[in-house]
């Protein structure tokens, strides 16, 4: 059996409000595999943007271990994971999170920045990102000028501009209409297909999960379901 | 002198004059920023004029080069646009910080300048030994001229006579029945060669404004009657040359001068002052005297033994001033009245004595608080931007920016605004208050040093990083999951 570009075991993450320790993930364990479609659901409080936020780097377990291809990012510093992150992970948001005061083109540059790329590299993978969501012509307005499934669409060019091997996605569609959603939801399964990305979501909504390849039903911090779409 | 208290102010012994030192600090305080604050909310268009312009700039850049940094820069600039409100009083602030401190350090210089002893070549001034006004009779300026020629070689003045100079303060009217201040004439009445020889702050002059003046003086030597005015004054009370007007004393009772207007004074140089031959005064002195049909027992006029206020002498070493001195505290030399012998500039700085807390407090009370509390300003508003600017500074983390890169950027905003604010202020400042060459008594024109250019943009900076250093740590170590966990 190939080896799973995500493996967590026996993850625990607690938080402390005030004097109360709360236990957000409990003794998770799990695999995610390469060019894999995943979805994470269940209710408010179980943990899956916790695990989301963990598998990617954003936030440190409490105990356990998360390995990412051949990282084990769980033991990286703050540093590491954020040099980490910029190329190997790609975030979608529900809200976008576009920077307003940029273009489309520069909210897509943003990661690349980062990277040791030539100006013209650079151009390329923007344009590039930019032609496969379906946006080049609006490259240069600035999301208040865009409608939010353009938004959405300019964010997941960012996420995968720098050719990220993973990409995490938190209710990409949850502040999206019927139609929009689909288009983003087909996006993703084009980069899972064509272009081998591994992708993990987390969303409330059945339809959206059920275009994944499987979903794990957290609760209380703890998997208690795991189906495979048919 | 004004505004001081005396004893009789304080019967049981309470000092009041420290309240009143914090009302003239409270109130130039006041005044200066007031005033500031109008110069800074007048310049904001042209700051977002500006602001685009540089903008543009590190646009083109940015694109051209690619380069990481200039895309940050390019990033705060446009972050600066984003709420104009706040950068608009962000900008206020730090202008009115820059301007007022820009004024206190040329205050500070100008002081500095005058009271700062030179080695040779420097003036000395001989006045009353106790009283202010100095007041002196006539005689004394002889017996001076005297001792200076009982000087050892190379200690008398290397120009003899051109060298020495006396002053006699003369106040009067063109409007003795309502004396309105309008209608004041000032003047200083004094050997009118010594003019060119003697007078401060006519160094510089144009061409033509010299041979003008040289000519003024000479007309004056010729015709004793002949004052020569300061464009502003003469402006203020609608005179022109060679009008002839008749000015009544207010310092010299009784005596009337009749006058003609020979000449002007270059812009910027004596302003309000006048310039009349002395020869005049002690003419019409001697003419009250004998003509004057009130004074039955032929006496003086009373002003006749105070009528030279100051003497003046360039002196070409120390020693010679120190030797000088020594003959003029004889009093068997000078008494009725005692006179004394300073350099210009401790003579300036002994009138500075009774001002001195109040320099202090500028100095090192007034700059160092408006300092501080101008950091206070920009930390608050800083701080509300960073606030609310907290989720994209998490997504910028997310995408792999380091906690330092997000701290550039908050403060590299507050220093932009800083920057720019520090060099109009000081420009206005240099360009504007500096040029209006407002003459200052007898130490020539005010003006504001050149240096301030580099120090306002410096001192605006200053404040931005120490205001902002606080708010951009915050911004810093924001906990990108806990963010994105809130927004949840």
């Amino acid at each position: 059996m190939a080896r799973a570009l995500v493996q967590v075991r026996d993850l625990h993450k607690s938080f402390t409000r005030g004097t109360e320790r709360i236990d957000v993930l409990r003794d998770l364990t799990l695999d995610v595999g390469a060019a894999e479609f995943l979805a994470l659901m269940g209710p408010s409080g179980s943990g899956k943007t916790t695990l989301l936020n963990l598998i990617a780097g954003l936030d440190q377990p409490t105990s356990g271990k998360i390995s990412v291809g051949e990282n084990v990012i769980s033991e990286m510093s703050e540093s590491e994971l954020a040099r980490w992150r910029t190329r190997h992970v790609g975030f979608i948001f529900q809200f976008y999170y576009l920077l307003p005061v940029l273009t489309a083109y520069e909210n897509v540059e943003l990661p690349l920045l980062l990277l040791p790329l030539t100006k013209e590299q650079r151009r390329k993978q923007v344009t590039t990102a930019l032609d496969l969501v379906g946006l080049t012509e609006r490259m240069d307005h600035r999301p208040g000028q865009l409608s939010g499934g353009q938004q959405q669409r300019v964010g997941i060019a960012r996420a995968m501009v720098t050719d990220p091997e993973l990409i995490v996605a938190d209710e990409p569609t949850g502040d999206l209409d019927t139609k929009s959603a689909d288009e983003i939801l087909k996006l993703m399964e084009i980069l899972r297909a064509q272009l081998g990305k591994t992708i993990i979501m987390v969303t409330h909504d059945p339809k959206a999960a059920s275009r994944a390849q499987r979903t794990l039903h957290l609760e209380k911090g703890q998997l208690v379901l795991d189906t495979a779409a048919h | 002198m004004f505004g001081m208290p005396t004893d009789a102010m304080t019967p049981t012994g309470f000092d009041p004059s420290m309240f009143m030192l914090s009302g003239y600090l409270l109130g130039l305080l006041g005044g200066m920023n007031l005033v500031a604050i109008m110069l800074g909310a007048m310049t904001l268009p042209v700051f977002f004029v500006v602001l685009f312009t540089v903008e543009q700039v590190a646009r083109v850049t940015a694109n051209a080069t690619g380069w990481f940094p200039a895309k940050l820069v390019l990033y705060m600039f446009r972050g600066l646009r984003r709420s104009p409100l706040r950068t608009s009083l962000t900008y206020i602030a730090l202008f009115v910080l820059t301007l007022v401190l820009s004024m206190i350090y040329s205050v500070l210089v100008f002081i500095g300048n005058v009271t700062t002893e030179k080695e040779a070549d420097f003036k000395a001034i001989a006045t009353h030994k106790t009283i202010i006004p100095s007041q002196m009779p006539r005689s004394h300026y002889e017996d001076f001229k005297k001792q200076l020629a009982k000087l050892p070689d190379g200690m008398r003045p290397k120009n003899g006579e051109a060298d020495i100079m006396a002053w006699s303060f003369f106040l009067g009217t063109t409007d003795p029945i309502s004396k309105r201040p309008d209608s004041n004439v000032f003047a200083f009445c004094i050997e009118p060669k010594k003019i060119l020889t003697m007078m401060d702050g006519l160094d510089n002059l144009t061409g033509k404004e010299k041979s003008d003046l040289d000519a003024a003086v000479a007309e004056m030597e010729r015709n004793p009657q002949a004052i020569v005015m300061s464009k502003m004054r003469m402006k203020k009370m609608n005179l022109q040359i060679g009008q002839t007007i008749k000015v009544t004393g207010l310092n010299y009772n009784d005596l009337v001068f009749d006058l003609t207007i020979i000449g002007e004074l270059p812009d910027g140089k004596y302003d309000n002052i006048s310039f009349i031959n002395s020869a005049y005064l002690f003419r019409q002195l001697d003419a009250w005297k004998i003509n004057n049909p009130k004074n039955r027992t032929s006496e003086a006029h009373p002003m006749d033994a105070k009528c030279i206020n100051l003497i003046w002498v360039r002196l070409p070493n120390k020693e010679a001033f120190e030797r000088l001195a020594s003959a003029v505290n004889d009093t068997g030399n000078f008494s009725n009245p005692q006179i004394k012998l300073e350099t210009a500039s401790s003579g300036f700085g002994t009138f500075l004595e009774a001002f001195k807390d109040i320099l202090f407090g500028m100095k090192y009370l007034m700059a160092p608080a408006m300092v501080a509390i101008m950091c206070l300003v920009i930390a608050n508003a800083i701080s509300i931007g960073v606030r609310e600017r907290r989720t994209e500074m998490a997504v910028l983390k997310v995408l792999g920016f380091q906690p330092r890169h997000v701290l550039f950027l908050v403060v590299g905003e507050a220093v932009l605004v800083g920057l720019m604010a520090g060099f109009m202020s000081t420009l206005i400042a240099f360009k504007m208050i500096g040029n209006l060459k407002l003459q200052i008594a007898f130490f020539g024109a005010f003006f504001v040093p050149v240096e301030v250019l580099v120090y306002g943009p410096m001192l605006g900076a200053f404040v931005s990083v120490a205001g902002s250093l606080i708010p951009a740590m915050a911004a810093k170590n924001v906990k990108v999951a806990e963010v994105f966990a809130r927004v949840a």
